[in-house]
């Protein structure tokens, strides 16, 4: 076994920092000259913020000369997913209807990293108020893959995970309602953490479905993922559904001698490629020589978790989405003779095809007559598919499933057929629904050269157990890992 | 089968306006949303009411008093307002 695994790329560039070999000006630098070389191809980032970037490093490069010891995260240049609010920095979810919208307050998340310093290079592109897999539903236009620009990041946070693979910053923050980490992270070779619906403040995040949203790193190790999670993680009085959860990073390492990996059949019956197959089934293989122990599960519950995700996660937003009105804040049509035309213009011209399908939906499973048979059934489908997950925890520590049935889309994937789309997204959405943790991990490529990823899937508020599976693993086969995209800030 | 007039009634419920051009390819798009919405239906397991994910309810606290937002501040996502308010045409 070689001797250089993996180490994470966050204490690596703090340790460069530490010892002098490269200042956090000179380093901020070199992020922001190569995500001028390079964004263009990609469409990760939609704003990029130098002259907060390089304020930022000065301090940093301030404390560093007076020899005070760094936070975790201090210095670090990193992105944040356009739906996180920032304090005097435009946000929009990639929306016209939040054009020039500039937040007058810091989501939680953002809070507690620009107190350590955390180096903003810029926000990133999305799908319009994260609704969609691709990106491609965003109203700059979608973000590419590093592996192959040809194909996408995925989505909804795919300038996160476009601008994290293609090593235009160390780390992200992007959301998860349905997959919105785990996919990109899946589609560029890459780790994305969904913690534990309550264990990170939702405060700030613009809403899309609020029992299913939750904010999570993106990163390229799982070390990474773990210290992202440790700075992110924590109760906040603003948001009354989060109670914060342990800290995973001092856990890391441990044996899996002995871990109990959960396969449920029902995850691997609709994987579209051979090659998805095949690592997964290396994957398993791997932790059995870990010492693992595998334990086959039957999960029926996962055949109806798409349409009771559709139904609650568009209903939710039909309702969050109301606030978009054309009066506060954002976009306003310039034309119009009474309020409700206001209104209705500002909004027919600001929400695109997607959005306004998903508010449609919504509204029609909500409406009188509907109600009983959409919404409501779909709602007592919830507990039905959280008390089969929460009951296989009894027999596994962990489960292992694809994160993605595939690789990522050739670009115009997506427009073609909305449903043939959502039908994507069957690995990742029964975690939302039950509130779980999940993560993707690289664990190979297909023939085309574009990564697979493996998704583990742990207890609510059993962080520290997934994120050791997950590290375990990349420990282990880190060799037979996709290489790294040859671009970006690569030290 | 989704009707135009039903997906008409729900846009306006959505305060969205559609027009005629878009009426056609709308109702195709929502009618196969829907059909795949009504797959639930097609489930014949008993179900329980659903009790939040967290299981918690409850947690009280004592009332704290925190500052506000300044005005001025939240107006200036409106070119600055119109005397301390969001500005609205007056109907013609």
């Amino acid at each position: 076994m070689a001797e250089t695994k993996p180490t994470g790329v966050i204490r690596k560039l703090q340790k460069m920092m530490t010892d002098g070999s490269i200042s956090c000006r000179e380093l901020t630098q070199r992020y922001l000259s190569a995500i001028e070389k390079e964004n263009p191809g990609l469409n990760a980032y939609i704003r990029v913020t130098p002259d907060i970037a390089m304020e930022t490093a000065a301090r940093v490069d301030e404390k560093l000369a007076k020899g005070i010891p760094l936070a975790p995260l201090e210095g670090i240049p990193m992105t944040l997913k356009d739906n996180i609010s920032t304090d005097g920095i435009e946000t929009t979810c990639c929306s016209k209807i939040l054009a020039g919208y500039t937040p007058i307050y810091d989501a939680f998340v953002w809070k507690v990293l620009k107190a350590q310093n955390a180096v903003l290079l810029g926000k990133t592109n999305m799908d319009e108020f994260a609704m969609g897999s691709s990106s491609e539903n965003s109203c700059y236009g979608g973000s590419n893959n590093p592996y192959n620009p040809q194909y996408v990041a995925g989505g909804s946070s795919g300038g996160v995970a476009s601008a994290v693979s293609a090593h235009l910053a160390a780390y992200g923050l992007g959301s998860d309602t349905g997959g919105s980490i785990r996919q990109p992270a899946s589609f560029c070779g890459i780790v994305g953490l969904k913690p534990t619906y309550g264990a990170v403040s939702r405060f700030g995040l613009i809403a899309y479905a609020s029992s299913l949203d939750q904010i999570g790193p993106i990163t390229t190790t799982v070390e990474d993922a773990a210290l992202v999670y440790d700075a992110i993680c924590g109760a906040d009085p603003m948001d009354s559904t989060c109670c914060g959860g342990e800290k995973v990073t001092p856990s890391l390492g441990g044996s899996l001698e002995g871990m109990r990996i959960g396969v449920a059949r029902e995850y691997f019956d609709g994987i579209r490629q051979q090659d998805v197959t095949d690592a997964l089934n290396n994957a398993i293989a791997a932790y059995e020589k870990l010492g693992a122990r595998i334990v086959p599960l039957e999960l029926p519950v996962l055949q109806y978790a798409l349409p009771v995700y559709y139904i609650l996660a568009c209903a939710e937003a039909a309702s969050n989405l109301g606030r978009y009105d054309g009066i506060r804040y954002g976009y306003r049509t310039s034309h119009y003779r009474t309020v409700d035309e206001m209104i209705c213009k500002t909004r027919s011209e600001g929400f695109g095809p997607e959005v306004k399908r998903r508010i449609l939906l919504g509204n029609y499973v909500l409406s009188s007559g509907y109600y009983d048979a959409y919404y409501k059934k779909a709602q007592n489908l919830r507990q039905n598919i959280l008390r089969a997950l929460e009951d296989t925890f009894t027999q596994c520590d962990v489960m292992l499933a694809p994160t993605v049935p595939m690789t990522a889309f050739p670009k115009g994937f997506t427009s073609q057929s909305q449903v043939e789309t959502y039908l994507t997204d069957i690995c990742t959405v029964p975690v939302n629904i039950a509130g779980l943790p999940g993560i993707s991990i690289p664990c190979g490529a297909d023939k085309k050269g574009l990564p697979i990823g493996m998704q583990l899937i742990a207890n609510r508020f059993c962080e520290k157990t997934l994120l050791s599976a997950a590290y375990g693993f990349e420990q282990a086969t880190w060799q037979q890992h996709i290489a790294p995209a040859p671009m970006g800030v690569m030290l | 089968m989704v009707t135009k007039e039903e997906i008409l009634k729900i846009a306006n419920l959505s305060k969205i306006y559609v027009s005629e051009d878009e009426l056609e390819s709308l109702t195709h798009d929502m009618a196969q949303i829907i059909a795949f919405a009504d797959t639930v239906n097609a489930v014949s397991a008993g179900t329980q009411e659903f009790e939040g994910i967290s299981g918690r309810s409850n947690i009280l606290r004592e009332d704290e008093v925190i500052p506000s937002y300044p005005r001025e501040e939240i107006l200036k996502n409106v070119g600055g307002g119109e005397d301390g308010y969001f500005p609205v045409k007056k109907k013609n």
